[in-house]
């Protein structure tokens, strides 16, 4: 049984402090699977926002409602928090706890940012007329972004969470799995946001 | 959600008075109880149990809202169930049998049986496996009280729009669908979540996968469909709910919603879903076979292929369910030549059990009966399933009952016939006690001749054209002989069923302990005690080939080779937090039904967060049983 | 649980992970977002319109593997079963979502 002791006082440090223990690797191992089981997920509310996004029963269509500027801003706070996030890993398996700390709660931030962008956005939508019963593409499309912008929220809480427990147990053999995870978990949105502004704001911009 | 609150209080008083008062012990005597222990297990085997049994509890109910169906098609213009009560049936009976009986059951024998067979002491993730079980639970249960609770779903499994939208379908049935598959579906996809992680991180030391019984190996694949099947199906049933409960269009085709995508995404998840319920019946077959014919499984490598393949063609084929749909006939052909092909490695399993029958030194037990029983009547219902995937034939079969006939031989010939046949097999190992082989074969019996009695007639009604989902039909149409066969039929499973129930208090009261090896096993689990102690193997055993244990019992070795010196044994700690979650999403799902402002929703949700909480700051790590403590409770037993 | 099972991902010499690969493959990712917006912010001007979907479908596909082989460590030692199932459930997605959008 893999005891969880302080890292730092383990002699030999591997590597990879999220896959030490026997815990740790069916952890990374559960999370992958469950990655996995979220992308066919996605993919569903994909398909169906593609297949009604032309449904807009005589309300603004994507094209006259996106605002490429504001989309693009919300992309570039949620790929930089996607790196942060990853750096908050590397300084974790380099034992910093500082460092992770710094760079987790930027992470965070940056995320707070695009939620207050997108939920601005969605207000705007509103007042335009687009909204969650207006037709099939505005459920259609609240579906998808709005799932999306739930998982933003979710990864918030729980890497908030998980600073909270950092910071009093520091980075254990107990806690590096968990804040790996997270941080897939946090990569992952980005893959998703990465497919949503080509898919949902891009594509709709080209018609 | 008053009502519910007042009852949940009462229950408590019920149960301080019954237990002896109310005192300040009174939480420490709840603690130590059988049931609190039950109730909070993290146990696979008793996971198992609570499985098997509850899924055979909603059998049971199933099986009763068949016979009501039954009883009212005996007669041409029945008046028994009409209108929309047979409707409630059909609709309840068809998602009972296969989310709430077939699945949990066969979770039920996967927790039995699956860490044992790969020498693991434990499942990867304990804590999630119970909180599956119970989110199926609450899931099965908060559809089945819709009988009480302002009316059953009425729109079929399939729940197709725009019949189950708000215009068509009023009332909160349908609600009860939406949310009690939801719940009950975040259960199963985390519970074989857990099963792939299991079989992938803890098989013993020398337990490669193409050592791996065949049981595990299809265990592992339906978890794998599990996986990828599942998110389709809580997509489609977020968007029905948001589409009756918060107005959008979705389905609608007035605001430009399409009916049509409710019918892929429950197909794209209700294809495979038939490989989950059939493919560890596949597995369960082809160890009973092996173990009764005393002969190494034939083909074993040929086998785990098919599997796999099987696995794969299921997410590219669902749309054969809906050839009349009009998607076009290259879309129809692609998929029925798609259809045809699963044909070729369910061909290379049947071939593989006659073959490892054949010259076998076969004994006839009630097992090796129903895998027998199964094959032929397996192979009915693919040769019709064949016949379906034909698509200009399709438009003839379509709705009739002859599609009902259909998959009838394939989920009853197959998966409860696996079932049965895996309960008898495996029931030593789970309860420690045999079950009946005379009762068993009059159950064997009765239930496989009453099986074809009732659904062999219903082909031909279908070809006669009687339609599927009505309840009632006129006479004089060539249908009335027909259908009282059927119900006949009904009887003698029946028969069988209640024939099973004796067994089980048969094997309870009366029965002798069972011998850790009964049938003279050939897999892991044959080596330890039944039922296994509750860390399954002192000593983890090192795994020399397939059928390890039947390799060292013919090398004459009376126990596993240790791969491990006897050493503390590390085990998780039971808790509380699954059942207290189940019931956050319980409340949650009555919230949502009873619409309103949401008030129970939202109570509900957030004794789920406050869970996630409790779960992700609980430092508890389990404890460790030591080296002492095994000796005392092994004593006799081999590791 | 058991100490059998082998950590097969343990480097001998404790080398810290650099952060150079994850800043150029941040950089990539800010340079394709960039070009997939500047592509159809100047539609038809830089690339004939019938090209733009598969143009940024293209990009969003490279990022999505520099997302998976930096950023989320697929592809190092021991992750042969993540990389698996992983790429099982893109393609059943793929099959699901272009099922829905065509059929």
């Amino acid at each position: 049984m893999a005891t969880h002791t302080e890292a730092s006082r383990s002699p030999h440090m591997p590597n990879h402090l999220e896959t030490a223990t026997f815990e740790g690797r069916n952890k990374v191992l559960g999370f992958w699977l469950f990655l996995g089981a979220e992308t066919v997920l996605f993919a569903c509310l994909f398909g169906t926002y593609l297949a009604l996004r032309h449904q807009t029963m005589g309300g603004p269509s994507g094209h006259e409602l996106f605002d490429l500027k504001l989309v693009g801003l919300a992309t570039a706070f949620l790929l930089t928090s996607s790196l942060t996030s990853v750096l908050a890993i590397l300084a974790m398996n380099q034992l910093k706890k500082k460092v992770m700390m710094f760079w987790l709660a930027v992470t965070v931030l940056l995320g707070l940012a695009f939620l207050i962008l997108e939920i601005n956005e969605f207000i705007h939508y509103v007042h335009e007329g687009h909204t969650f019963t207006s037709s099939a593409f505005g459920s259609s499309f609240y579906a998808l972004v709005g799932t999306h912008g739930a998982h933003v929220t979710f990864g918030i809480i729980w890497i908030s969470t998980l600073m909270l427990q950092a910071a009093g147990r520091g980075i254990t053999e107990e806690m590096a799995p968990k804040l790996f995870v997270a941080s897939l978990y946090w990569h992952f949105i980005d893959v998703v946001w990465v497919f949503i502004f080509t898919l949902v704001y891009l594509l709709g911009k080209v018609g | 959600m008053g009502t519910l609150i007042v009852l949940i209080v009462f229950a408590l008083f019920l149960t301080a008075i019954l237990t002896g008062g109310y005192n300040k012990t009174f939480l420490e005597r709840v603690k130590n109880s059988k049931v609190w222990d039950w109730l909070t297990t993290v146990d696979h085997k008793k996971i198992g149990i609570l499985y098997f049994l509850s899924g055979f509890f909603f059998f049971l109910v199933g099986g009763i809202e068949a016979l009501f169906m039954r009883l009212q098609l005996v007669v041409p213009h029945n008046d028994l169930f009409v209108g929309d009560t047979f409707n409630e049936l059909l609709t309840m009976h068809g998602t009972t049998m296969i989310f709430m009986a077939a699945m949990p059951m066969i979770f039920g024998l996967m927790n039995a049986v699956v860490p044992l067979q790969i020498g693991a002491r434990d499942v990867a993730f304990p804590f999630v496996n119970a909180l599956g079980f119970w989110l199926f639970f609450a899931g099965g249960l908060l559809m089945n009280l819709s009988w009480i609770f302002g009316g059953a779903p009425d729109a079929g499994w399939t729940s197709y729009t725009s019949l189950a939208l708000n215009n068509y379908s009023p009332g909160p049935g349908v609600d009860f669908y939406v949310l009690g598959l939801q719940i009950a579906g975040i259960g199963t996809l985390i519970g074989g979540l857990n099963f792939m992680a299991t079989i992938i991180n803890l098989r013993a030391p020398g337990m490669t996968f193409l050592r791996m019984p065949m049981f595990t190996w299809t265990s592992f694949v339906t978890s794998t469909i599990i996986l990828f099947a599942f998110p389709p199906l809580t997509v489609a049933l977020l968007l029905l709910m948001f589409d009756r409960l918060f107005g959008s269009h979705f389905f609608d085709y007035t605001m430009g919603g399409s009916a049509v995508i409710w019918e892929h995404l429950f197909w794209i998840f209700g294809h495979p879903e038939v490989y989950i319920v059939i493919l560890p019946a596949f597995g369960v077959m082809s160890e009973v076979i092996s173990t009764f014919s005393r002969k190494r499984l034939f083909g074993y490598t040929s086998m785990v292929f098919a599997t796999v393949l099987i696995a794969f063609l299921s997410f590219m084929v669902w749309v054969h369910h809906m050839f009349t749909v009009g998607l076009g006939p290259v879309s129809n052909s692609i998929f029925a030549v798609a259809t045809m092909a699963i044909a070729v490695p369910t061909g290379i399993k049947v071939f593989n059990w006659l073959f490892t029958m054949w010259g076998g030194e076969i004994r006839f037990t009630t097992a090796m009966l129903f895998a027998i029983g199964f094959i032929p009547t397996f192979v009915m219902g693919g040769m019709t399933g064949v016949m379906l995937a034909a698509p200009p034939a399709d438009f003839q079969y379509q709705d009739s009952y002859f599609v009902v006939a259909h998959f009838h031989y394939v989920l009853v010939g197959g998966t409860v016939m696996g079932l049965f046949a895996g309960a008898y097999y495996w029931w030593p190992k789970m309860f420690g006690k045999m079950l009946n082989e005379t009762i068993g074969k009059i159950h064997f019996w009765t239930f496989l001749i009453g099986f074809h009695l009732t659904f062999f007639p219903q082909h031909f009604l279908g070809l006669f054209g009687m339609p599927r989902r009505v309840f009632t039909y006129q006479p004089g149409m060539g249908l009335d002989s027909l259908n009282l066969i059927s119900t006949i039929g009904v009887v003698g499973m029946a028969i069988g069923t209640i024939a099973f129930l004796y067994n089980i208090y048969w094997s309870f009261k009366k029965a002798a302990p069972a011998p850790a090896d009964p049938w003279d096993g050939r897999t892991l689990e044959w080596a330890i005690s039944s039922p296994p102690p509750v860390y399954n193997f002192a000593q983890l055993p090192l795994v020399r080939g397939y059928d390890a244990w039947w390799m060292e019992k013919q090398a004459g070795n009376k126990s596993l080779p240790p791969a491990e010196p006897l050493g503390s044994i590390h085990m998780p700690s039971s808790s509380f937090i699954p059942i207290l979650m189940a019931l956050g999403f319980f409340i949650a799902g009555f919230g949502f039904i009873f619409r309103g402002d949401f008030v129970g929703a939202i109570i509900g949700l957030v004794l789920v967060i406050v869970c996630l909480f409790l779960r992700s700051f609980d430092r508890d790590h389990g404890y460790h049983i030591e080296p002492d403590e095994i000796e005392e409770t092994n004593k006799g037993v081999q590791a | 649980m058991t100490e059998n099972q082998h950590s097969d991902n343990h480097a001998v010499s404790p080398k810290p992970e650099s952060a150079v690969k994850h800043l150029i493959s941040f950089l990539i990712m800010i340079i394709l977002t960039a070009a997939a917006f500047y592509v159809v912010i100047k539609s038809g001007s830089v690339v004939a319109e019938h090209l733009i979907l598969p143009l940024i479908l293209v990009f969003a596909v490279i990022q999505v593997f520099l997302q998976l082989f930096t950023f989320m460590h697929l592809g190092q030692k021991g992750s042969a079963y993540y990389a698996i199932f992983i790429m099982l459930g893109i393609v059943i997605a793929v099959i699901s979502a272009v099922g829905i959008i065509l059929m």
